[in-house]
């Protein structure tokens, strides 16, 4: 059979996933190539692992150009692709959180207008918004949402925090968090039923791992 | 004239595209295998208008699909809509003028449908869905052919290496009918099981208050995905009598799907919980190898009608062409077979229609080409051969030697020519 395309996130994720998958037995084939080669096949043979920039894994999957993924639920979230997301994966824990001046914690922002909001997950902080019937305006950005507030770009952010440490350092504090996140493993749909008893086997294990890692860590 | 006014009249709008050539003889082909096999399953074709009152066409559709709908007005200012898909006008004419006709009902159509999303895999904003609809059954029979015509269709396109995803939504639906979820909250659950995400599920469920047998039993939904067995454990945690007739009406599918010897292609998924809120049976999707995309989807919908007047159960399915054209190229033959020169000879006229009458190309020079001419037009045109004539009855048939690259011309009479005619295959 052909091996199982796997899409892994570049950086800081790839190392902890990659250790998940070679502690059921898929190790990297070849570890000196990790830093320079995209595609790089398991020892088994059985899978290959593709490295892509983490806010891509999802498309990879959703395109069926990887057959499974490892995303953030940040990233799923912010654009929904129709994945499957069957086993969470017990690593990149963060928050998503609404995060700002300590002032701003006393405003009433139902009454405010002309608010203004810092992001990179645009969708994620409008639908936030919406729902809580706040009316904002989002101003998508690509990275150091920190700086916005501070030069008087914008009132408030929504963005990551694993400690709340940038924030602080920045003299802001959480209002409230969004989402809790963590990596999750996504499947295509036509892999997960055309390759049913591979992928469900691959996910038994894995989760046993998991498990096996949560248990270890109490 | 501006530039970029001559821009935009040149230009298609985003989203749309021509097809022509080999895309557009193979679509054709597509479609006419499709046609063919409803046909040979006893289905009639229907024609349905390409744009109605958009108050019909948004019936029982989901936001999303009414979101995405392309609506204009007329001169009375009536909302007028192009339809989005083929199952709601179908229902209309069916609730209207076909509800005393003998049951079931078994219509076909191949038709465009308009939707304002982007393209993906093959699907544009304007695109072709073939499928069928039997009206008036609400039987595990009527279920089951629908899904073996659905796997006819694929093979009859050329498609290999597909799996059907067959789910029942009236098991989940029966289990929450003895909660009281508001539909707002169905769409959360139906969300965490679709994506067979459990953490969220386990989430969901607390939020929602939902504990005990029919918790648990939701919570094994993403899980029950595979074959026979999955019947049995959906069986053992059904929560009440009508969940357990949903999972033993579903067995007799499966069954009888077995029976058709295409059990092997069907699998088994509870997890299959996609727009729950307008099916109320099994439900399918198929996926091809090679393609991240469904292909197909369909299922039971007998709620549906009665917004028309006939309170009859249906199931059907529709298949996408252009996304089946990605995965499956009929590769139809599209070069002429034989190129004949423009003359005044009646004898020239009288063979090109004998050789069409065959069922064979042909392409009669209307440009005056001389010699050389035509015969490098009919070599770029990729043409089996190319027939001069020489006075009355003297014919010269020049033909393709395909491996060599060279070309061997002969000199005929017509009834030489005729005689060979016969013999050139398709």
């Amino acid at each position: 059979m052909e091996a199982l395309t796997i899409a892994l996130p570049k950086g800081r994720l790839q190392e902890q996933v990659l250790a998940l998958f070679a502690a059921i037995g898929h190790d990297v084939a070849e570890k000196a190539a990790l830093s320079r080669k995209l595609i790089l096949p398991d020892v088994t043979g059985a899978l290959r692992y593709v490295l892509a920039k983490p806010s891509d894994v999802p498309v990879y999957v959703e395109y069926g150009a990887a057959d499974l993924g490892v995303a953030g639920l940040d990233v799923l979230r912010e654009h929904e692709r129709g994945l499957y997301e069957p086993l969470a994966l017990d690593v990149g824990h963060c928050r998503l959180v609404l995060a700002g001046p300590a002032d701003q914690r006393e405003r009433n922002m139902r009454l405010a207008t002309g608010l203004r909001v810092a992001s990179k997950y645009p969708h994620l902080a409008q639908r936030y918004f919406t729902r809580q019937g706040i009316s904002a305006e989002i101003i998508p950005l690509d990275g150091s949402i920190e700086l916005a507030p501070a030069v008087g770009l914008a009132d408030l952010l929504v963005d990551l925090v694993e400690t709340g440490r940038t924030l602080r350092e920045n003299g802001l504090v959480e209002l409230e968090t969004i989402l809790d996140v963590q990596a999750m493993l996504v499947v295509n749909r036509a892999s997960y039923n055309l390759h049913l008893g591979t992928i469900q086997e691959l996910i038994r294990r894995l989760a046993a791992e998991v498990a096996r890692r949560a248990d270890h860590a109490e | 004239m501006p530039e970029d006014e001559y821009a935009l009249r040149s230009q298609l709008p985003h989203g749309l595209t021509d097809l022509f050539a080999q895309e557009a003889a193979d679509k054709t082909a597509l479609e006419d295998a499709l046609q063919e096999t409803f046909r040979r399953w006893g289905y009639q074709r229907i024609i349905l208008p390409t744009f109605e009152y958009d108050d019909t066409l948004a019936t029982g559709a989901s936001a999303e699909l009414r979101r995405d709908m392309y609506r204009f007005f007329d001169r009375e200012g009536h909302v007028l809509a192009l339809r989005p898909d083929m199952t709601v006008p179908t229902a209309r004419v069916v609730g209207n003028k076909l509800y005393d006709q003998t049951l079931p009902q078994r219509l076909f159509y191949v038709g465009n449908v308009f939707r304002h999303e982007e393209p993906q895999a093959g699907r544009r904003r304007e695109f072709t869905q073939a499928g069928i609809e039997l009206i008036g059954a609400g039987t595990a029979e009527a279920d089951a052919e629908v899904v073996a015509v659905a796997i006819a269709a694929l093979r009859a396109m050329g498609m290999r290496g597909f799996q059907v995803n067959l789910g029942q939504v009236a098991y989940l639906q029966a289990m929450l009918n003895d909660t009281r979820l508001q539909n707002g909250q169905l769409h959360q659950l139906e969300q965490a099981i679709d994506r067979k995400n459990d953490v969220e599920l386990q989430r969901v469920l607390a939020d929602l208050g939902l504990c005990g047998d029919v918790a648990a039993a939701i919570r094994a939904l993403p899980h029950l995905c595979g074959d026979a067995a999955v019947l049995d454990e959906a069986a053992r945690l059904a929560t009440n009598v009508p969940a357990r007739a949903a999972i033993e009406l579903l067995r007799t599918v499966y069954d009888l799907l077995r029976l058709e010897g295409v059990a092997d292609l069907v699998t088994l998924d509870l997890g299959e919980v996609r727009r729950m809120a307008y099916y109320t049976g099994i439900s399918f999707l198929a996926y091809v190898e090679t393609l991240g995309f469904s292909v197909c989807s369909g299922g039971r919908y007998d709620g549906l009608l009665r917004n028309f007047g006939a309170d009859l159960p249906a199931v059907g399915f529709a298949l996408g062409v252009e996304r089946c054209l990605l995965v499956t190229q009929p590769g139809s033959a599209i070069a002429p077979d034989l190129v004949v020169h423009g003359c005044q000879n009646p004898g020239c006229k009288a063979l090109a229609n004998r050789a069409r009458s065959l069922g064979l190309r042909v392409r009669v020079d209307v440009l005056q080409r001389d010699e050389p001419a035509l015969l490098a037009y009919a070599r770029a045109e990729g043409a089996r051969a190319v027939l001069f004539c020489r006075g009355a009855d003297t014919y010269v048939l020049t033909r393709d030697e395909r491996a060599g690259g060279d070309r061997r011309s002969r000199t005929l009479t017509r009834a030489a020519f005729e005689e060979e005619l016969a013999q050139w295959k398709r």
